[in-house]
């Protein structure tokens, strides 16, 4: 860690910042330039109380030189971490084809999904029972119901299943149903929820918060893997800004920057990045291009009739095309879709 | 063009709205619901004045239904405008490769970089000679002398060459030494320069402004050819979000939306928009994944040395590994390029 000094620091504050830094069992280092004083402090800087340096009188800036998330760093693991989700393979060159309806409406309308997602080439199968929406009139999923209906389709069709838990108190009757949690944008920071799919043993799908920094998101997935949990994929979703024409603005460079920081798989979301289907499979596709884990994308056989986002959803035909697409890519990237 | 009025909207009110667009040559037809009246308007949402009406006393919101640019739509010009700079085209399945220095530095330093690209498959040479920098302190660029430095070394490695023009007063000047006009982020929405190469015979690189909306940059390639010029090549070249990792946040998504909705090529630039030398080759297959016509990078072969960007700047190696890879993936794609 580097410390600053004020330019107008007496000699008393900078010898009370070298007694605090000794206190706390660190090494200071000064170094007085012709303009400012620095202090490099060594020690492990991951200790909770470095946080109060910047507090210290004559301190003007702290810069931290260690990755504040460790577990989830490419330091502490090099090679690409392999996340199984049921049967299929997420990560080191394997890529998630998620898909299906945003919610699970009925059985006979996720069977129909399902049957097409499958056929298309999607790997394993979402729907959400429990739906974080943005007004509280609108329909907020069919609960345990719907838990069963995805397991009952997703093994009719072979694929795992991926569903959104929202409450700590649901982690243990999603985890029954579902074959991988999905941890949803609103909920990246919901910490007491990180810890409790921390302590579980099924994978957790972590969507990037929609104002999180790629830095934000690692230290949420540090959550889940300092709960025990290994298996964490991140997913860009898109964040916000001012660009009015799509939903959110997809941030494709978090990819390689996850990717050079971390050993976890990362997949994309373009359905809810973009909110429009004439954009999806554009996004699809460079996503493979950039290097993603995956895409997630949502699926509908009749948008308009959808009880939540509708209108961001590709139809049956449209995804199958897109797959079709995807496929030639991922063969030239040299992936394998499981 | 529709007007939804407030729901304490009074009857004069109301009849004052209708009487006012009217006046302006709409067709009003008002819908009374059981909360809300709405007034839709028939005729030109482009036509002068209509701005104004957000302003009558008792509407709420003005909801416009055509697009605010014309020549730039997709309407007005249905297939994909091929722009040709010297003898490459861009647009319609063919990529602009656009590689050079941030700054022309020297004739030698030029020279050997251009060498370098040329050799990986780029086919167009940029270099700024004339530079727009945060800091008044920072290298300002070579002015005239770099215009010629770059005209000679394009012409010696037989690439046109694309350079930033900042101010009205350098128009003829650059379109003397260059073959494409580049209008920087910082001056997206510089309108007498807008207008200024509007009236030029050259080219023109238009790049996205860092806080512009897909629909600004749209408006302001409109400005460009309302004055005649019809060769706009847009680029976008991230946005500034709330991500510090990062020096802006590439919106890829702007080319299937600009696409959509525009016949004008879209080029990306994910040296600026990452400001990272480990990003950039990801960003640059995710654009030409997503049907970018092209890509516009960075080279530099001592980047600690750079006068400017030098941070963002791919090695010749780096970059000639990179053309290696996006030849394969447009090749996949069905997609040329020029040399």
């Amino acid at each position: 860690m580097i410390l600053v000094i004020r330019p107008d620091a007496t000699d008393a504050q900078i010898a009370h910042v070298i007694e605090r830094i000794e206190e706390l069992g660190f090494r200071p280092h000064v170094s007085r330039g012709t303009e400012r004083t620095i202090i490099g402090v060594i020690g492990d800087e991951r200790k909770p109380q470095v946080e109060a340096f910047a507090a210290i009188p004559g301190v003007e800036q702290v810069h931290h030189i260690l990755k504040p998330f460790k577990l989830a760093s490419r330091e502490f693991r090099k090679p690409d971490s392999v996340v199984k989700v049921g049967k299929v393979r997420v990560g080191g060159g394997h890529l998630a084809m998620i898909a299906g309806p945003c919610a699970v409406e009925s059985a006979d309308g996720l069977d129909r999904i399902a049957s097409h997602v499958k056929a298309a080439g999607a790997n394993i199968l979402r729907g959400g029972a429990f739906k974080p929406r943005t007004s509280p009139y609108a329909f907020q999923g069919m609960g345990e119901e719907g838990l069963r209906i995805l397991r009952d389709v997703g093994d009719k069709y072979d694929m795992p299943v991926v569903t959104e838990v929202m409450d700590p108190r649901q982690v243990a009757l999603v985890e029954r149903w579902a074959d991988m949690f999905q941890i949803g944008a609103r909920n990246m920071q919901n910490f007491d929820l990180l810890k409790e799919v921390g302590q579980a043993r099924k994978p957790v799908l972590l969507k990037r918060g929609m104002s999180a920094t790629v830095k934000d998101l690692l230290m949420s997935a540090e959550y889940v893997l300092a709960g025990g949990n290994p298996h964490v994929v991140l997913c860009e979703r898109g964040v916000r800004t001012f660009e009015d024409s799509t939903r959110n603005m997809l941030d494709m460079s978090a990819v390689p920057n996850v990717k050079g920081q971390s050993h976890l798989p990362i997949i994309v979301d373009p359905s809810h990045a973009t909110g429009r289907p004439d954009l999806i499979p554009s996004m699809a596709k460079a996503s493979v291009a950039a290097g993603a884990d995956g895409v997630h994308v949502e699926v509908h056989d009749c948008p308009e009739k959808a009880l939540s986002d509708g209108p961001q959803a590709l139809l049956p035909e449209q995804f199958a095309r897109l797959m079709t697409e995807v496929r030639k890519l991922v063969a030239a990237v040299g992936a394998t879709v499981d | 063009m529709i007007l939804v009025l407030r729901t304490d909207a009074t009857r004069p009110q109301i009849d004052h709205v209708i009487e006012r667009v009217t006046e302006l040559g709409f067709e009003p037809r008002v819908i009374t619901g059981e909360f809300r009246t709405i007034v839709a308007l028939i005729g030109d949402d482009n036509a002068p004045g209509v701005e104004k009406l957000e302003a009558i006393p008792g509407v709420e919101n003005v909801h416009r239904i055509l697009k605010p640019f014309k020549l730039a739509s997709r309407e007005f010009h249905k297939p994909d405008t091929v722009v040709q700079v010297g003898q490459v085209k861009i647009g319609a399945g063919h990529l602009a490769m656009i590689a050079g220095p941030c700054a022309v530095e020297s004739a030698g330093g030029l020279d050997r970089i251009a060498s370098h690209v040329k050799k990986a498959g780029a086919n167009i040479l940029r270099g700024g000679a004339f530079k727009p920098r945060t800091s008044p302190y920072a290298f300002q660029g070579m002015g005239e002398d770099g215009l010629k430095i770059l005209r000679d070394v394009g012409d010696k490695h037989g690439m046109p060459v694309v350079t930033e023009v900042m101010d009205t007063r350098q128009v003829p000047l650059v379109q003397k030494w260059a073959d494409m006009f580049q209008i920087g982020a910082r001056n997206m929405q510089n309108f007498d320069l807008l207008k200024e190469v509007g009236q030029a015979r050259k080219p023109v690189l238009l790049k996205r402004g860092m806080s512009a909306t897909v629909k600004d940059l749209l408006m302001s390639a409109e400005y460009v050819l309302a004055e005649g010029n019809p060769d706009v090549v847009l680029c976008e070249r991230g946005v500034r979000g709330f991500e510090d990792s990062t020096r802006n946040t590439l919106d890829l998504s702007a080319v299937p939306n600009v696409k959509g909705q525009s016949h004008l090529p879209i080029i990306v630039d994910p040296s600026h928009a990452t400001g990272r030398p480990d990003l950039i080759p990801s960003m640059a297959m995710a654009a030409v994944a997503a049907k970018a016509d092209g890509v516009h990078i960075e080279v530099h072969d001592c980047p600690e040395k750079a006068l400017s960007d030098g941070p963002q700047a791919l090695l010749p190696d780096q970059y000639a590994s990179l053309m290696a890879d996006l030849r394969k993936l447009a090749e996949v794609l069905g997609r040329a390029i020029d040399r």
